[in-house]
Parts: C-alpha cells; sequence; structure tokens
C-alpha cells in the first residue's frame, strides 16, 4: 500500500483521454501497447491476479464476437479490421482496470470532486447507491421471499419483481434524500473537506504525455 | 445566543384534494426544555417533525397556509447546512439514513456537511462515537448493523452535528428497554448540561415521569397539538407479570441443535426448543442478540447449522417455496412485506392465496380492516402509510395467509396503545382459533406482556424458555 501510486483523478483523465481515441484509432499495435502498459501498472498495483483473470474471460465472448462477425461478414481488409476490433475490447477493459481495480469507488469519486470539481452531489448521489447495491441484491431476495409467503412464486423473469425493486429503491432514495438534507447535506454549497491524496505535478505531465503518445503512435506513425 | 422555533397558523396537506393533516396549527416550541409527543399511529407524529425540521414541504405535501419560523426566519428559506447546526432529527427507519459504508464515514460526511473544521472532524466522531460506547463498531459496514444499533449510530451522527434543537422520531422503536432507559438518562442529562431542546415521539410512554417538562399530544379530532398535564405520565399501570400456564406438549414446530453465525460471530450455540400449537409467545433479549437472525434461520433465509422439524418431518429436505407457506416471517421492516403497490392490493392477493380461507372469510377481513383502523387508507399506495399504519397491514396481510407458524419481528414497533392491544387481540384470536405456533420480538412490554403465554429469551448465545427449570 505503501508503493507510490497514480492520484486517483489523473487516472480517470489517463483513461478518458486515450479511451476517446481507441474508438477513432486504427491500429492493432498501439491497442496491444495499451494492454501492456496498462497490465504492468496493474501488476505493479498487486491487483488480484484472480479478479484480472476472470474479467478477461468475461470479457472474450465480446472479443471473439466482434473479431468473427468481421471475418465472416466484413469487407475490405478483415482480418486487419478484426484484429482491431478483437484488441480494442480488451484495450478498452484493462484501462477501465487501471482505475476501478486500483483505488475503491469512494477515493476515485471525493479524488475528482478535490481536483477537477466535480459537483458534491454527483459525488454523494453516485457513493450513497453504490452503497445501496448490496441492499438491492438482498432486497432482490426478500421480494422473492415474500411472495412465497403469500402463496405466489416471482421467477427471475418476472417483471412484477423488478417494479417491486424500482419502487423499493425509489423509496429509499427520497428516505435518503431527506435524511441527507437534515443531515445538512446542501446541494452547491462549500463543505468541509477532509478526504486528501498527493497529486504531485509530474502526474499530470504524465498524463498528457501518455494521451499524446497515444496520438502520435495512431493517428500520425499508425502502424499495423 | 438565543433560539426560537415557532409554527404559526399552520394547515399542511399531502395531497391537495384531501383533508389537512393540520389545521391552523399554532405552536412555539419551549427551548431548553425535554418534550414528548405522543398520538395513535398516522396521526402526523412524524409529519410535524419534518416540517419543523424544514424537511416538509420540499419532500412531501402542501403548506396551504401558516409558516414555521427559526429564530423569526421562514425555516425552509434557510439553506440545509445551516439549518443543520439548529435543528437536528432522527428518523424512524434506522436503515435509510445512511448515506456512507461504515460509521465513522457517515459520521465524518455529516460534520463535513456543516463545514466543521477539517482538523477536528476526527476529534470530534470519536468524541460521540465514545460517549455513545459505539466505538467498537466503527468501521463497521452500516447495512450489517442490527437495527438497534443502526439507530445508535444515527443518534451519534445527530449528536456529532450539535445542533441545539433535536427532534427524535420513535427512536427506540428497535432498542431494548434496558438500552432504551440508558439513553433516555443520556439524553436528559445532555439536554441540562448543553442546554439542548429534545423533542421525542415515542408510542410507549412509560418511563419519562420526572424526564419530561411538556407531554403533547396530536388531537385527531381538531387536527392540533395539545398539551397535556404531566400527571398523565406517573399515572400508569403495574407491569404485569406473564402468567405461568402449564401448556399442552402439542408442539409441531421444533429446532433441534440449531446454531449460527453472523460473519466470525456465533450468534447461537447448538439449542434445542420446540414452540406449542395455539399460543402465543414472545422471544426477548437485548439489542444485536440475534432474534431477527434467528427468525431469518427458521424461515430458511439464513444458513444456520442442526435441524428444524415440522410434524417430524426435517425441514431440510422441503422446499423454499413449500416451507414458506409453513413459516411465514414477519419482517421488522414492513415494507419488506409488501409484494403490491395498494393496501387493497395486498388484501386481495392474501385473502385468495389463504391457507385457511374457510376461516377469513370476507366479513372477517372486513371486520378486521375495521378494526385495525384501515378502512380509509384500502385504495392508498401501500408505502404512502404511516409507519403505523404499515405494521398493522403487514401483519394483517400475514395473518390472512394464516401459516402454521408465524413469526412477527416487532410487530408493534411505533404503535400506540390502542392499536397495539387491537392487533395484539387479532394476532391471539387467530392463533387459537387456527391452532398457530406464534412467536413474537417485541421490545415493547407494556400492554403485550398480560396477554403472552410464554416467553423465550435468547441471552449468551443460546434460548431458554422462562419460568423452566
Amino acid at each position: 500500500m505503501n508503493r507510490k501510486r497514480i492520484n486517483p483523478a489523473v487516472l480517470v483523465i489517463i483513461m478518458l483521454g486515450i479511451g476517446l481515441q481507441i474508438t477513432f484509432a486504427h491500429s492493432v499495435f498501439t491497442n496491444i501497447g495499451v494492454i501492456i502498459i496498462t497490465c504492468l501498472y496493474l501488476s505493479y498495483c498487486k491487483t488480484s491476479s484472480k479478479l484480472l483473470i476472470l474479467t478477461s474471460l468475461y470479457a472474450f465472448p465480446l472479443a471473439l464476437g466482434s473479431w468473427w462477425s468481421f471475418i465472416a461478414f466484413g469487407t475490405g481488409d478483415v482480418w486487419h479490421i478484426a484484429w482491431i476490433y478483437a484488441s480494442r475490447v480488451y484495450a478498452y477493459l484493462y484501462l477501465g482496470a487501471i482505475v476501478t481495480l486500483t483505488v475503491p469507488i469512494k477515493d476515485i469519486l471525493l479524488s475528482l470532486a478535490l481536483h477537477l470539481n466535480l459537483s458534491s452531489t454527483f459525488v454523494y448521489g453516485l457513493l450513497a447507491s453504490f452503497n445501496l447495491l448490496g441492499r438491492i441484491k438482498s432486497q432482490y431476495k426478500t421480494i422473492r421471499y415474500s411472495a412465497m409467503m403469500r402463496g405466489t412464486t416471482y421467477h427471475f423473469w418476472n417483471p412484477n419483481l423488478y417494479l417491486r425493486i424500482i419502487i423499493v429503491a425509489l423509496n429509499w432514495s427520497q428516505d435518503l434524500a431527506e435524511a441527507m438534507t437534515s443531515q445538512g447535506f446542501t446541494e452547491g454549497a462549500q463543505r468541509t473537506l477532509t478526504y486528501k491524496d498527493n497529486l504531485p505535478k509530474w502526474q499530470w505531465g504524465l498524463a498528457a504525455l501518455l494521451i499524446l503518445l497515444y496520438f502520435i503512435f495512431s493517428f500520425l506513425v499508425r502502424p499495423w | 445566543m438565543s433560539i426560537s422555533l415557532k409554527v404559526e397558523d399552520l394547515t399542511f396537506t399531502y395531497s391537495k384534494d384531501s383533508e389537512p393533516i393540520f389545521d391552523n396549527l399554532d405552536f412555539t416550541l419551549p427551548i431548553n426544555s425535554f418534550n414528548l409527543l405522543i398520538g395513535p399511529s398516522g396521526s402526523g407524529k412524524s409529519t410535524i417533525f419534518k416540517l419543523m425540521s424544514g424537511l416538509y414541504p420540499q419532500y412531501n405535501g402542501t403548506k396551504k397556509s401558516g409558516r414555521i419560523l427559526l429564530n423569526g426566519q421562514e425555516i425552509t428559506d434557510i439553506v440545509p447546512f445551516e439549518r443543520a447546526r439548529h435543528v437536528a432529527m432522527l428518523f424512524q427507519n434506522p436503515s435509510r439514513q445512511f448515506a456512507m459504508k461504515t460509521v465513522f464515514e457517515q459520521l465524518v460526511f455529516a460534520l463535513e456537511n456543516i463545514q466543521y473544521p477539517a482538523h477536528l472532524i476526527t476529534k470530534k466522531a470519536t468524541t460521540v462515537l465514545n460517549n455513545l460506547n459505539l466505538w467498537q463498531f466503527k468501521d463497521r459496514v452500516l447495512q450489517t448493523l442490527s437495527g438497534g444499533e443502526q439507530q445508535r449510530v444515527a443518534l451519534a451522527t445527530i449528536l456529532a452535528l450539535d445542533s441545539p434543537i433535536i427532534f427524535l422520531d420513535e427512536p427506540f422503536a428497535n432498542i431494548d428497554s434496558a438500552s432504551r432507559l440508558v439513553i433516555l438518562a443520556e439524553l436528559k442529562q445532555m439536554q441540562i448540561a448543553q442546554h439542548k431542546t429534545i423533542f421525542i415521539s415515542d408510542h410507549d410512554i412509560s418511563n419519562y415521569a420526572g424526564l419530561v417538562n411538556h407531554l403533547y399530544e396530536i388531537k385527531l379530532s381538531s387536527k392540533n397539538l395539545l398539551e397535556l398535564p404531566l400527571s398523565k405520565l406517573s399515572k400508569l399501570p403495574n407491569q404485569t407479570k406473564i402468567v405461568k400456564k402449564n401448556l399442552p406438549d402439542n408442539a409441531a414446530f421444533s429446532w433441534h441443535n440449531l446454531s449460527f453465525h453472523i460473519g466470525e460471530r456465533l450468534l447461537l450455540s447448538p439449542n434445542s426448543l420446540s414452540i406449542p400449537k395455539g399460543y402465543v409467545g414472545l422471544l426477548s433479549g437485548d439489542n444485536g442478540i440475534g432474534k431477527s437472525t434467528l427468525f431469518a434461520a427458521l424461515a430458511h433465509q439464513k444458513k444456520y447449522s442442526g435441524n428444524i422439524f415440522y410434524n417430524g418431518k426435517p425441514s431440510e429436505k422441503i422446499r423454499l417455496n413449500n416451507w414458506a407457506k409453513i413459516v411465514a416471517n414477519i419482517f421488522q421492516n414492513s415494507s419488506d412485506q409488501f409484494i403490491k403497490l395498494r393496501v387493497n392490493e395486498e388484501l386481495e392477493l392474501s385473502q385468495s392465496n389463504s391457507l385457511h380461507s374457510e376461516y377469513w372469510t370476507a366479513k372477517r377481513v372486513q371486520d378486521a380492516v375495521n378494526k385495525l383502523n384501515l378502512t380509509h387508507v384500502l385504495e392508498h399506495v401501500n408505502y404512502q402509510l404511516s409507519g403505523g399504519q404499515q405494521k398493522k397491514l403487514q401483519a394483517l396481510i400475514i395473518l390472512i395467509m394464516s401459516q402454521p407458524v408465524m413469526l412477527f419481528d416487532e410487530p408493534f414497533a411505533g404503535l400506540d396503545i390502542s392499536s397495539l392491544a387491537i392487533l395484539l387481540t387479532l394476532i391471539k384470536q387467530t392463533t387459537k382459533d387456527l391452532d398457530s405456533s406464534t412467536l413474537i420480538i417485541s421490545h415493547q412490554r407494556r400492554g403485550v406482556i398480560e396477554h403472552i403465554d410464554y416467553e423465550f429469551l435468547m441471552r449468551a448465545q443460546t434460548i431458554t424458555r422462562l419460568g423452566e427449570p
């Protein structure tokens, strides 16, 4: 934990800056470059390899699907396009992973609020809903069980089940909004911020450099 | 700094075309005092608190006339962070008032909101948690705490805000009587020492004599707030004890070597008991001891070791959808019970699937609805009911289902004494008529004990039947 890390806000900038360009770039090599660099950072951060392998497996059908559809139905240089799209899936995946798998969600949001002026309404709204996720899962179980006690079965494809979950979530959000207001939370107002993180200036430089390098290689050098 | 909170000529309604809930209400909150608000469920105890905290009409309802003035200024015009420094409120439902994940983060969040100096926040949060004996919970995830523990954390959040005026809406609904007495004494001491103004709404008026400076009641007839003489608090009937009965040995429902954990913590070490048919039992024990978890295990909603038997058959072989027709768990949180939108839809569903439809005739259901005073809300969306009305509806829809084993988790929380008596009579009557086995968790003992046939006590990882050798 004491190892030096890149600040979450900088990571988000890198993710957006490169991610947006990937969408327009037509190069397998730069995609692979992104994959290699992000994987190096992930291993530097000692991200759980089990988790990484699992997410990679989840993404495999997507990569294979787009690869295969270009091979089967594409026109022109189908092999090149197929590999671009397949590698793009993994480039996106690991680019996202350097943010979401190395920093807790709370730190990402608070860091964005601290360094990039993300509104606190957005930060705490999102945080509150993330904290509710676990409860929604258990609510799903509760609703199904409540239905059983009343002699009906809500199968997982039953829309009533989801309608119920939505109603419950809406009511929670109303109660939560009231409680947050009464605890002094004010939209758009100043708050004390106890969250602190380390953001040396060179990290902004690093972000700019990486984004620029990617731009030069993808759009000017354009390797295969 | 002098502070004042005044309600002037207030008329408030939930929807424009319905009757107002308060009509030309005038009220001045007596500052530096300890006050208690009583009134039947659904009379507007939560509503008046939310109005005086500035949350309504922002979040619900319409103010037709009148003003609510905090220090002479209309309260809804004051920004929330400024308001929270003067007025704080503790909500009835403990689990839905936390924005953050852990106990400590929650306190920090509240202090940040009111722009408390950054370097003092940790110190302040630590002091408050220590004062409420919550320090060991500091890093616990809020959603894993028991109802009573959550309510204490919510209380800590409010005390951290240091507001001079504090509204507590049914704060003890999920708290055992011993902790209730401790917290009441602490609140009184704090009120005097720190010159606070405390206004509590409670359905249970015991133990307030000598603490309270003013007693108020919401009068439904005049839609107004009335001050009552304090003598009402000291003329309470004595608590009766459970009359020991020799119950027949007719149990159809039992458990053998039952045990379970929460995380690493053992809540129940192997325990064997059975519950008789046709009687109502009480399950008592301290907060967080594992009473609700026992119900969850018996209902197959929580992993356990050991066996649960029904009619001599181990339940582990019975599929959940069939088991749910044998054991009903009436949840602490009423809204978890509802699966339809409106009150009448909930009742119709129970009636058409009732396991004893010959008993629950249309007339009997109608009678029960009338007695529980739910007739005028049949068309309402069940979420819009007051806390007490939800409790009554929830109990009724399960009583109509009539499972042979019914486990009620705090069915009386937030109910006034007359609603409680009606509901308990209904539970008792159904249990007797249908020969069911009923077990109730209730922190509220007044008005309950005299109707109970036996008591189980959960303590130190074991459950024993009181009055047995």
